[in-house]
C-alpha cells in the first residue's frame, strides 16, 4: 500500500481521476462534543444566547462539506448530491454525537467532506456554547463507513472510546433514540432526520426552491436550485414546469392544496420571479 | 411583541410585562392553546412543530398589524412555540390590551383566526399508532372568512 497524495518523488499531488469510473460514492463520519450538564440542558432549550445552536450547527457542516476542497490542499471540488447531518443529545454523558453523511455519483470518495463536516459542526457547536461553557472539548472524529470506488467497502469496527448507540447502531443509518432532538425541525431545508439534498451548483443564475413540512417528506427533497433560465416563463407557474421537466415527481405540485411563498409573502402562480428569488412550497399551515 | 421559540413561556409574567407602568389599560384579553392528548387520533404523546423561519414573523407582524388597524389597541404580546411539544405544554399564547374589553376580546380572536390561517406553522402528531402531519380544518378557515364580511 502506498499513499496515493504522495508522487514517486515523495512529492505532494493530486491524484488524477479523469480515467476512474464513476460510482454512486457514500461516506459517513462521526464526532462527539463534551460540555457540561448545564451547557447541555441551555443547548436543549434553545437558552443559549446565539440562538438554535442545532440548526446552526446543521448549515454550516453542509457548507463545510461542500467547501471542503477550500480547506484540505489536495481534496478535489465535488458536486455533492447530498448532505445529511444528525445530533444526538446524550444527557448522561453530557455531550453531543454528531454524524455526517455525504454523497454522490463520481469519480472520488466523500470521506473527507463528512469528515471535515462532523468537524465544522463540532467548531459550531462550541462557538455558539462558548459563551457559557469553555471547557467543552471535542473527540471522536472519525470515519464509520464508506461505500463505492476501487479501494472498496468500508465499515468501521465498534471502537473502545466511542461506547455509545452511536458506534453500535448501523454505521450507515444516522443515530436514532434521541427522537427529541432529531424531530426539532426548526430551519427551512430540512426534514426531521436532518437530510438535505442538494442539487448540482452551477454558477448560472438559479431560483432556490424549498419544500417544507408534509410536502418535502412526500417528495423526499427539501431544497433544490433550478437554472433560472431552464423556467419556460419566469413565473411560479414556468418554475413549477421547469421542475416536473426535472423530475416527474414534482407534478405532486399542481395539486390545489400545496401553497407557494416567493422571497417569503404568499403567491399566486402568476407571480413573476428573477434569478436568486427564494420559492418554498408547503402544504396548508395547521400552527395554533 | 413577537417570539417564535422553543422554549416554554409564563402568561402571568408576560401579562405582566404587557400592563407594566401603564395606567390607562382597561382590558387584558390573553388566549393560551395548549397541547391535547387526542386530536385526529387518540393517545397524542408528543408533537413537533415547524416553521418557515423568517416567512413566519413577518406573516405573525402583518396580523397583529392588522388588527391594530381594525380595533384601538394598548399593546399586543403574541408567542408562539415550535419545536417538539408534549400534551399540557403551552403552545401560542396571544395577549391584547386595550381600554375596552370588546376591543381586546375581538382582536384576540381575530389574531388567533388568522394565525391559524395565514401563519406558515405545521404541526405532526406523534400517537402511539405512529406519526402524521396535521390536516387543516375547514371549520379554521370559516372562522377566518367571519373578519373579512366585516
Amino acid at each position: 500500500m502506498s499513499l496515493t497524495h504522495l508522487n514517486s518523488r515523495g512529492e505532494a499531488h493530486m491524484v488524477d481521476v479523469g480515467d476512474k469510473a464513476e460510482t454512486r460514492r457514500e461516506a459517513t463520519a462521526c464526532g462527539r462534543i463534551h460540555m457540561r450538564p448545564d451547557t447541555l440542558a441551555l443547548l436543549a432549550e434553545g437558552g443559549l444566547p446565539k440562538g438554535d445552536v442545532l440548526a446552526t450547527a446543521r448549515i454550516a457542516a453542509i457548507q463545510a462539506a461542500k467547501r471542503t476542497h477550500e480547506l484540505i490542499p489536495l481534496c478535489h471540488a465535488l458536486a455533492l448530491s447530498k448532505v445529511e447531518v444528525g445530533f444526538e443529545l446524550d444527557t448522561p454523558n453530557a455531550c453531543v454525537d454528531v454524524t455526517a453523511t455525504c454523497r454522490l455519483t463520481g469519480r472520488t470518495g466523500v470521506e473527507m467532506e463528512a469528515l471535515t463536516a462532523v468537524s465544522v459542526a463540532c467548531l459550531t457547536l462550541y462557538d455558539m456554547c462558548k459563551a457559557v461553557d469553555k471547557d467543552m472539548r471535542i473527540d471522536g472524529i472519525c470515519l464509520l463507513a464508506k461505500t463505492g470506488g476501487k479501494s472498496g467497502d468500508y465499515r468501521r469496527g465498534r471502537v473502545t472510546d466511542l461506547e455509545s448507540t452511536q458506534a453500535a447502531a448501523s454505521p450507515m443509518e444516522p443515530p436514532v433514540g434521541a427522537a427529541t432532538h432529531h424531530e426539532m425541525p426548526m430551519i427551512t431545508g430540512e426534514s426531521p432526520e436532518g437530510h438535505i439534498s442538494i442539487a448540482p451548483r452551477n454558477e448560472q443564475p438559479c431560483i432556490q426552491v424549498k419544500f417544507l413540512a408534509e410536502l418535502r417528506e412526500r417528495l423526499g427533497i427539501s431544497d433544490v436550485d433550478i437554472p433560472f433560465e431552464s423556467l419556460t416563463s419566469p413565473t411560479v407557474a414556468g418554475l413549477k414546469q421547469a421542475l416536473e421537466a426535472y423530475d416527474e415527481r414534482f407534478s405532486l405540485l399542481g395539486e390545489r392544496r400545496v401553497l407557494c411563498a416567493v422571497n417569503q409573502v404568499m403567491s399566486a402562480d402568476d407571480m413573476s420571479l428573477t434569478d436568486g428569488d427564494e420559492v418554498a412550497f408547503f402544504p396548508p399551515v395547521t400552527g395554533g | 411583541m413577537i417570539s417564535v421559540q422553543t422554549a416554554p413561556f409564563d402568561v402571568g409574567t408576560e401579562q405582566q410585562a404587557l400592563t407594566q407602568e401603564r395606567t390607562d389599560i382597561g382590558a387584558v384579553v390573553c388566549f393560551t392553546g395548549l397541547v391535547r392528548d387526542f386530536n385526529e387520533k387518540p393517545d397524542v404523546h408528543a408533537l413537533t412543530l415547524e416553521h418557515y423561519p423568517g416567512m413566519t414573523e413577518r406573516a405573525l407582524q402583518d396580523i397583529v398589524s392588522e388588527a391594530e388597524g381594525r380595533w384601538s389597541l394598548q399593546g399586543v404580546r403574541l408567542i408562539h412555540r415550535v419545536g417538539r411539544l408534549e400534551p399540557g405544554d403551552p403552545i401560542v399564547m396571544v395577549a391584547v390590551a386595550s381600554a375596552h374589553r370588546r376591543h381586546a376580546f375581538e382582536a384576540c380572536d381575530f389574531i388567533m383566526d388568522y394565525l391559524k390561517t395565514r401563519a406558515p406553522f405545521w404541526k405532526k402528531e406523534h400517537t402511539v399508532s405512529g406519526q402524521y402531519w396535521v390536516a387543516e380544518r375547514d371549520t379554521d378557515i370559516e372562522d377566518a372568512k367571519r373578519w373579512e364580511a366585516t
